[in-house]
């Protein structure tokens, strides 16, 4: 392959669950030199929707606009509308909204780094995080009721309340997932096919992560302590000590271990919710129509920065509604990641920023002299990823 | 309800091993988490013999989530198109299903079945691994009986 | 004088009446509003002046007679400066901050592609979101298309009457 244009689509027939979206890759031989982007495969107009729904039929789509931090996703909205009408939730249930975000957190962390040993060609490891990932949807089943889509989130508090069988079972869960997802981090740090695939791939300096405005994870692998959970405290947040994770290797590996290592935190969150949880009401009453107002709502999505802006207008519908999810916020770093960087190297940096599963799928690779147009399926581009590494 | 399948079933189906191809449409991911969650050791569909695989020409089952929108529309139809007879569709997922909740939403345009015909209805927001795999013991049924092979 | 006051009369110092309607909304929530022409001014002084290194998005709206936009940018992660203007509906451009903010390029498009405003020097408008089929002029974020026009739009493949 030297200098020509080749266009890789990434198509949606993969058994991990992708969904169909474009990324344009100029190459000159081994290497990506520019990067376009072309997402929206699965855009709906949910902003749009929006308007026309009252503000309670509107968290039952805020809920689906991702099923994997569905929770982040509503608790950012709820936030929002609350604040529209100028309520505070009641202290306990802003703890229990703590519980149920950490324990999404650490299902989509866990469920991200499955998915990233499968991009390794991990298939092992990838199958026995996500029959320990089983624990916290067992958890999550006994806070909500349900494995996805929780539903705990009302506006003016949460809907479901904790009890003392309910807390002893998810401390139990808790203690077994921070023994194994530690064991997890001991082997990754050592195990060479991760350590070949990821240190030193993908680089975006601390400099470059903030002036491209990168989130989350992805952020905080490059050295930048920002973390909307203790910058912009919401829910019980600034009443519960933690820590922010921060690596300095700005690499996929540092991605790896930021996201592990606040799987443990996570955990360590939980148990100081539980302890810390005030007793008495879990909601208030709130009124259909909210007079004009506007709200700029955000919280630390396992992604990262996710935010609402709503306005009123004095109905029951808002009058705007508008959503900017982490994953697009971290399109831009991934640009500057992918150019310089080898092409057996595109799954594997694309899966660092732990796309939604919205952004990712299409990929188009154009090489420069060859001026040419070939269809590359994920599959094969994985699987030149991993040849291309066992022959160096 | 796994058990409920029969000992019958399940030998068939390791005989044909009917091969899956899985496309989501424009979903939020929740229904595809719950599916690959069906492939993991704790549900463990392969053991009835069901194969995810990645190209249409092959596959036996077409499993679709998420809601069909404009921009996916002709991509599930071509996928369609390529199968092979006797091919068979699985909805599932509330969108896949009927649409709901994004009904109104301007891209969306509604469940598989304005497309072509579905065979196993799966509704659940998203639904559980168990009556995802429930719903293929049922296609899996039908395929016996229905099917030519 | 917490940090968001402090914040505020920097700018009232510095740019006087070109910024109207500052107000802090509560803790680390400050809007405010300033003219078209004035705006990539305002944003280049929080971002080298006062801190201002992240954008966390652009809001569009339309207003009917008029398109807002809204410029949400960040102090420190923690406190969100939301600076709205206002630009003509019959000729809806501003222009672009991506030299700024180099990530605003991808908020710009997403802007343009569902309102229809065009951000005068930023290098790729082209669409973001909506797809390949899409028919042009049709900006399904504005009040003046309703849900069930554009449905109609799409079923009939195009274009609009």
């Amino acid at each position: 392959m030297s200098g020509s244009t080749i266009k890789v689509i990434i198509g949606p027939q993969h058994p991990a669950l992708k969904e169909p979206e474009r990324f344009i890759l100029e190459t000159e031989g081994e290497h990506v030199v520019d990067v376009r982007v072309r997402i929206g495969y699965i855009h709906r107009g949910i902003e749009k929707a929006m308007e026309n729904r009252t503000y309670l039929q509107g968290l039952y789509l805020s809920e689906r606009v991702c099923g994997i931090c569905s929770d982040a996703h509503t608790t950012c909205y709820v936030q929002g509308v609350e604040e529209l009408l100028g309520i505070e939730p009641p202290p306990r249930s802003r703890f229990i909204r703590v519980v149920v975000a950490e324990l999404e957190r650490i299902h989509s962390h866990l469920l991200w780094l499955g998915i990233a040993a499968h991009e390794i060609g991990f298939d092992t490891l990838f199958m026995y995080v996500w029959r320990d990932r089983e624990v916290v949807m067992d958890l999550l089943e006994i806070v909500s009721g349900n494995r996805v889509n929780y539903a705990t989130n009302t506006i003016g508090g949460v809907r479901r309340d904790l009890n003392d069988e309910r807390i002893h079972k998810i401390l139990k869960g808790l203690k077994v997932l921070e023994d194994r997802t530690k064991e997890y981090l001991k082997m990754i740090g050592k195990e060479q096919t991760v350590l070949k695939r990821t240190v030193d791939v993908g680089i975006l300096s601390k400099s470059d992560a903030i002036k491209y405005g990168a989130v989350g994870p992805t952020v905080r692998a490059s050295g930048v302590k920002r973390d909307v959970r203790a910058d912009d405290p919401y829910a019980a947040y600034d009443e519960i000590p933690f820590n922010v994770i921060v690596e300095d290797g700005c690499d996929c590996f540092a991605r790896i271990m930021v996201r592990g290592r606040e799987v443990v935190e996570s955990i360590h969150i939980i148990r100081e919710a539980l302890k810390r949880m005030p007793d008495g009401e879990i909601r208030v009453r709130v009124k259909p129509r909210i007079p004009p107002a506007e709200a700029l709502s955000r919280v630390e999505a396992p992604r990262g920065e996710l935010l609402y802006y709503i306005r009123s207008n004095g109905t029951d519908k808002p009058e705007r509604c508008k959503i900017r999810t982490p994953t697009l916020a971290n399109i831009p770093s991934l640009c500057k990641m992918l150019v310089g960087g080898y092409i057996a190297d595109v799954p594997i940096v694309l899966a660092g920023i732990d796309p939604c599963f919205a952004c990712m799928d299409r990929v188009l690779v154009i090489d420069k002299e060859k001026r040419e147009a070939k269809v590359w399926t994920l599959d094969m581009l994985r699987r030149y990823g991993r040849e291309w590494y066992r022959k160096r | 309800m796994i058990l409920t399948a029969g000992l019958g079933l399940l030998r068939w189906a390791r005989r044909k091993s009917p091969w899956i191809i899985h496309f989501n449409t424009g979903g939020c991911n929740g229904c595809d988490i719950e599916l690959l969650a069906a492939l993991t050791p704790k549900y463990d569909v392969e053991r009835f013999g069901i194969l995810l695989k990645g190209s249409p020409r092959h596959a036996d089952i077409l499993a679709v989530t998420g809601p069909v929108t404009n921009q996916t529309k002709d991509r599930l139809l071509r996928i369609y198109e390529q199968m092979p007879e006797p091919k068979y569709v699985i909805a599932i997922g509330t969108c896949a299903v009927s649409g709901a909740p994004f009904w109104d939403c301007y891209n969306v345009i509604g469940g598989v079945d304005k497309l072509f015909p579905v065979d196993v209805y799966v509704p659940g927001c998203p639904p559980r691994p168990e009556a995802i795999i429930d719903g293929f013991v049922k296609l899996l049924k039908k395929m016996e009986e229905g099917g030519n092979g | 004088m917490g940090k968001e006051e402090e914040i505020l009369e920097r700018i009232k110092e510095r740019f006087g009446d070109k910024v109207k309607n500052m107000a802090v909304k509560r803790l680390r929530r400050i809007f405010a509003e300033t003219d078209a022409k004035d705006l990539k001014e305002v944003l280049r002084y929080a971002r080298d002046e006062l801190g201002f290194d992240h954008i966390s998005t652009i809001t569009g709206e339309d207003l009917g007679e008029e398109m807002r936009l809204i410029y949400h940018i960040a102090y420190r992660n923690a406190i969100e400066l939301s600076i709205k203007t206002k630009i003509p509906k019959e000729d809806p451009k501003i222009t672009t901050i991506v030299d700024l903010y180099p990530s605003a390029g991808i908020y710009e498009r997403e802007v343009h592609d569902l309102l229809g405003v065009v951000f005068e020097g930023n290098p790729d408008l082209s669409r973001l979101l909506l797809p390949d089929n899409w028919p042009e002029g049709v900006y399904p974020l504005r009040k003046d298309v309703s849900l069930e026009e554009i449905r109609e739009i799409l079923e009939k493949g195009g274009e609009r009457r």
